[in-house]
């Protein structure tokens, strides 16, 4: 059997039952790791020791008759932004290169108290910033479905890995769409939830006010298993609400109202927005209702969602000044104001981008134009999101505008990079929560599909998802 | 020229137990350089504040002492600016902008005799970490960084420039260290726990910062230095710079900093991982119920109940430790004026100024309350009189021995028994005959004999008593 | 606006980035484009609307209470009887 090809719960399940080992499964993970890494770059490291005592551990509570979580033996990859103790966490920058947390995030302790297994750390644009993973000091990763595409960042590593079978399911985080677009890009699943609902604590900041930890998984099942391992409040995130959810991936018997977004469409790719409209079909024989809705601030989103994220980075990425903890390289004879203009110097490109646009949009005088101003535009959008969910149980669009396109295509031209995120980047202002599905291919490429819901209504986003999923069958893994 | 003074106060919240955002403690002098942090404030990557109830509490306190207005909530804002000593390269601040407020705003605390002083804000914010170099910070061929002190809460004061005299500052900063004493949040003999930074500008000219002032007593000196220079540039049409001078405490005079002074621009923005703090209605009175009694009303309850004279008063309570030492010694034996006038004229006679500008007044002082408590008694029930009882106390401070025990080893208790008080003047007026004679006619001489019996007893005869003793003797004679 | 390459210096300077000719060349354009982008925030009209604030009341704060943090939280080796050895100040 192919142990590698099984999804989360077959894994969960089957190692409860003893029908395999966590250790075999594990062997197999790592075998298959080897065979497509060369052509994929999903991971930074490999925890293979870790992975095996693990594993190991939990063959023998099952043996014992012990209990050992839901997600017991599944292995899951961690995007390299999420600290896990004692293994490095490189940010995909040369700044963290040796940098080796001395505590976990509060996710990595949920998930390994679940019973599943780190397998290892997944490649990132650096600190998170880009659409494609080619901005990673550790190479860029390649979609798994097209190896001269690019699979969509900034969690590209958590989304191949997970497409290409190397581990079950992922955990990303998502600043400004970067769980959905990889999602879409590789055709699995990837959540962004509510702003407040996981825990931040131990994901290395970019944007702290957008972000959020999110799954990606290649069954609703699987995302929602993961979903209930993390999500709930934890005190060591002031940002985190009072409440511990409790998700179903039931296929629903209610019908929902659904919105498709105008701005959405209208910008997108002709052979995206053909998928989505396929998709609205569908959905409309299984008895929702489906009809276009307009989100007109959705034209500021992107100018308030760059404003936001840079200027919180350029302020967030000040603490990297090697002297604390770094690279190797000695301050011996330098001034300080020089050896810090030395060593962050070796930020990437693109971070470097960022943080200077983030320090224009703060600097003196520029406040009030700028950083408050996106921060209204939040509102503004959060009241229009508000009165159409009195209206309608989710809003639906592409994920992105376009298909997954050739590495090196848009690496040189920021501002069209920028805006391939248009879709995504009103949930992260809004605070609200959304998904990324697979829709369907075009031209063998898939097409991801995005719905939103109101704050804390993922249960109603996990059960449109399953609902889309129990009608298509939408294929989540490429031949390697 | 008109002078304008105003003061930025920094106090370490030593009340707490634990730092602002992360639960390190607070006591961080004397350990091992870096073994008081953790990856919150060291500014590991992913870590995230976690403000404390408790400093919010305390700086609440502070505000409301010094007639601040204390807003339903508040926020935090990031000051971005780099150097060596800070973790994350900025510091978590409060800043006053776009409808959000520190803790504190538009307060005015009286001081002196009927001055007053504006308070601009009172802020909640993080302490840097501590730089230490081999030599100077010039020659050092590197910064020693000890993250211990990083994170620890601290209060910003800020007052308006309301201060035209040096002299007002040192009052106005007795008056708010005291008040922070009383409070309990700040131990303030612990070195770096106050620190003040003041600008001054004369005759409208520009504004220069004074910083790197390490006692409240040097902020008077540093003052009265930055004056005399600005009025002498002035009255040669120099222009003054707008500046940050720095005091070199070995040479008491203000200079220029040696590191280039770059033009900040702090690039401020609401802290996303800390949300804005909801203080609610109930806060105000949560805080007036967890606050002592402040320095003003205690003076007041000292002259009206006790019948203390306001300048006695006033002295107690211009220092925490002393004013509880009063409050001690009156519980033991209820003498309050006499144990005052023993505390604030003769007691502080024996403490350095050093240890004053330190505010540990009575540390290592082997004088208690009870001492002074018996002294003032003694002197009450007559024991002894009050120049014997200037003796006694200067042997108490020496040896710590309590002033019944001197008095008893050096027979000093006074000589009231008319038997032997009769011995004295018997010898006296043997020894002093041509006096004796002359006495009789003139009043005068009868003082010049109680001198000598004074003398015999070395102080310790009753005068009153010798005198009346002299008299009778004299009339016998005549 | 132009945005020049003395302003990027400045702004590189601001957050401690040292930048070559080029980079400082490559950015000022591309940052010009950027900031042109975000323009565009000059024309929604926003007097009225509060910005976004998420809130936590003073109850949900943290206790005080000290607790030690049992390892060393540094990575660096550059380092002298505790002390992290920095870059000189002057
Ligand atoms: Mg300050
Ligand atoms: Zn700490």
């Amino acid at each position: 059997m192919e142990l590698f090809r099984l999804d989360a719960m077959q894994v969960a399940d089957g190692i409860k039952k003893r029908e395999f080992s966590a250790e075999e499964y594990i062997q197999q993970l790592l075998e298959r790791i080897d065979r497509v890494e060369p052509k994929v770059n999903a991971f930074i490291t490999i925890n293979r020791k870790e992975a095996i005592d693990k594993a190991r551990s939990i063959d023998k509570k099952v043996r014992d008759g012990e209990p050992v979580g839901p997600l017991a033996g599944v292995a899951v990859s961690v995007k390299d932004n999420i600290c896990v103790k004692g293994i490095r966490t490189t940010c995909a920058s040369k700044m963290l290169e040796n940098y080796v947390p001395p505590y976990s995030a509060t996710v990595v302790i949920r998930l390994d108290d679940a019973g599943a297994i780190v397998i290892g750390k997944a490649n990132l644009d650096e600190f998170a910033m880009g659409t494609t993973t080619e901005f990673s000091k550790h190479g860029a990763t390649r979609n798994p479905w097209d190896i001269s595409r690019v699979p969509g960042g900034s969690s590209g590593g958590s989304a191949a890995s997970v497409a290409s079978l190397e581990c079950a399911v992922s955990l990303g985080s998502d600043t400004g769409g970067s769980v959905r677009c990889p999602a879409s890009f590789c055709s699995v699943i990837g959540i962004k939830p509510t702003y407040g609902l996981v825990s931040r604590y131990g994901l290395v900041s970019y944007a702290n006010s957008l972000e959020q930890i999110g799954p990606a998984g290649r069954t609703v099942a699987d995302v929602t298993a993961v979903m209930n391992a993390i999500a709930g409040s934890d005190r060591n995130d002031h940002t985190t609400l009072d409440m511990k959810p409790d998700y179903s991936s039931r296929v629903p018997d209610r019908r929902f109202r659904i919105g498709i977004v105008k701005e959405f469409l209208s910008g997108a790719d002709p052979e995206v927005a053909k998928v989505v409209y396929n998709a609205a079909d569908i959905l409309t024989k299984q008895g929702c209702k489906c009809e276009e809705v307009s989100l007109g601030s959705v034209e500021y989103a992107l100018a308030s969602y760059y404003t936001i994220a840079m200027a919180e980075a350029s302020s967030n990425l000040a603490r990297y000044d090697n002297v604390r903890y770094g690279f190797e390289m000695s301050s011996e004879g330098y001034e300080w104001n020089s050896y810090y203009a030395k060593v962050r110097s070796n930020f990437g490109e693109e971070v470097k981008r960022r943080i200077i646009v983030g320090s224009y949009v703060l600097s003196s005088g520029y406040y009030g134009k700028y950083y408050l101003k996106a921060q209204q535009v939040r509102s503004i959008l959060k009241q229009e999101l508000k009165s159409l969910f009195k209206t309608y149980d989710l809003l639906m669009g592409p994920t992105m505008p376009i298909l997954p396109f050739k590495m090196g295509e848009k690496i040189d031209d920021p501002i069209k990079m920028y805006l391939v995120d248009i879709d995504t980047v009103v949930a992260n202002l809004a605070g609200t929560p959304a998904i990324s599905i697979p829709g369907g291919f075009s031209g063998g490429l898939p097409v991801g599909l995005q719905l939103m819901a109101d704050e804390f209504q993922e249960q109603t986003m996990l059960d449109a998802a399953s609902l889309f999923e129990s009608v298509t069958h939408v294929q989540r893994s490429p031949d390697l | 020229m008109e002078t304008k003074i105003g003061l930025e106060i920094h106090c370490q919240l030593t009340g707490a137990k634990s730092k602002l955002f992360c639960s390190c403690s607070c006591e961080y002098r004397g350990k091992e350089a870096n073994s008081n942090i953790c990856p919150t404030c060291a500014g590991l990557p992913g870590t995230l504040p976690l403000l404390s109830r408790r400093a919010v509490e305390l700086a609440g306190m502070i505000s409301a002492a010094l007639g601040c207005t204390v807003p339903e909530e508040i926020a935090f804002y990031r000051k971005n600016y780099f150097y060596p000593d800070l973790p994350k390269n900025f510091q978590l601040t409060q800043y006053n902008a776009y409808g959000i407020t520190s803790m504190g705003v538009d307060g005015i605390m009286q001081y002196g005799d009927g001055k007053s002083a504006r308070i601009r804000r009172v802020q909640l914010e993080e302490d840097p970490g501590r730089l230490v170099y081999e030599g100077s910070m010039e020659t050092s061929p590197y910064a020693l960084i000890d993250y211990n002190r990083a994170g620890v809460p601290l209060v910003e004061i800020v007052t308006e420039p309301d201060f035209a005299d040096p002299k007002d500052v040192r009052l106005f900063l007795d008056k708010v260290t005291s008040l922070i004493e009383h409070l309990g949040v700040c131990d303030t003999r612990l070195e770096g726990s106050v620190r003040c930074d003041a600008n001054v500008s004369v005759g409208g000219g520009n504004r220069v910062e004074i910083k790197n002032v390490s006692s409240f007593a040097d902020v008077e000196k540093a003052l009265r230095y930055e004056i005399t220079r600005q009025n002498s540039m002035a009255s040669r049409d120099i222009e003054i710079k707008s500046e940050t001078r720095h005091w070199d405490d070995a040479r008491k005079l203000t200079k220029e900093s040696r590191t280039k002074e770059e033009e900040q621009d702090y690039r401020y923005f609401p802290e996303p991982d800390v949300p804005s703090i909801v203080l609610g209605s109930e806060f105000p009175s949560l805080v007036s119920r967890s606050m002592p009694e402040l320095p003003d009303k205690r003076k007041e309850r000292f002259i009206s109940k006790h019948g203390l004279s306001p300048h006695v008063a006033q002295v107690l309570i211009d220092n925490k430790e002393l004013a509880d030492f009063f409050e001690t010694a009156m519980s033991a034996h209820y003498l309050p004026r006499e144990i005052a006038n023993w505390i604030v004229n003769d007691l502080m006679g024996f403490v350095d100024e050093q240890q004053k500008e330190e505010r540990s007044i009575l540390a290592g002082l082997k004088v208690t309350p009870g001492h002074i408590a018996e002294l003032a008694r003694l002197v009450d029930e007559g024991t002894i009189n009050r120049s014997i009882a200037q003796q006694v106390l200067a042997q108490a401070v020496k040896t710590g021995e309590m002033p019944s025990q001197v008095v008893r080893k050096t027979h000093s208790s006074r000589i009231d028994d008319s038997d032997e008080l009769g011995r004295v003047v018997d010898s006296v007026f043997k020894a002093e005959q041509s006096a004796v004679q002359d006495a009789k006619s003139n009043a005068n001489a009868a003082n010049f004999l109680l001198g000598k019996v004074m003398a015999a007893t070395k102080g310790r005869a009753d005068p009153k008593a010798a005198l009346e003793l002299i008299h009778k003797k004299l009339a016998e004679q005549s | 606006m132009a945005v020049t390459k003395d302003q990027v210096k400045h702004l590189g300077w601001l957050s401690r980035i040292e930048l070559s000719d080029d980079e400082l060349a490559l950015y000022a354009g591309q940052i010009e484009t950027i900031i042109k982008y975000l323009d565009k925030l000059d024309t929604v009209p926003l007097q009225e609307v509060k910005p976004v604030v998420a809130s936590k009341k003073f109850s949900d704060l943290r206790d005080d209470v000290a607790v030690e943090f049992e390892a060393d939280p540094l990575g660096t080796s550059y380092r002298k009887e505790g002390f992290v050895k920095g870059p000189r100040m002057v």
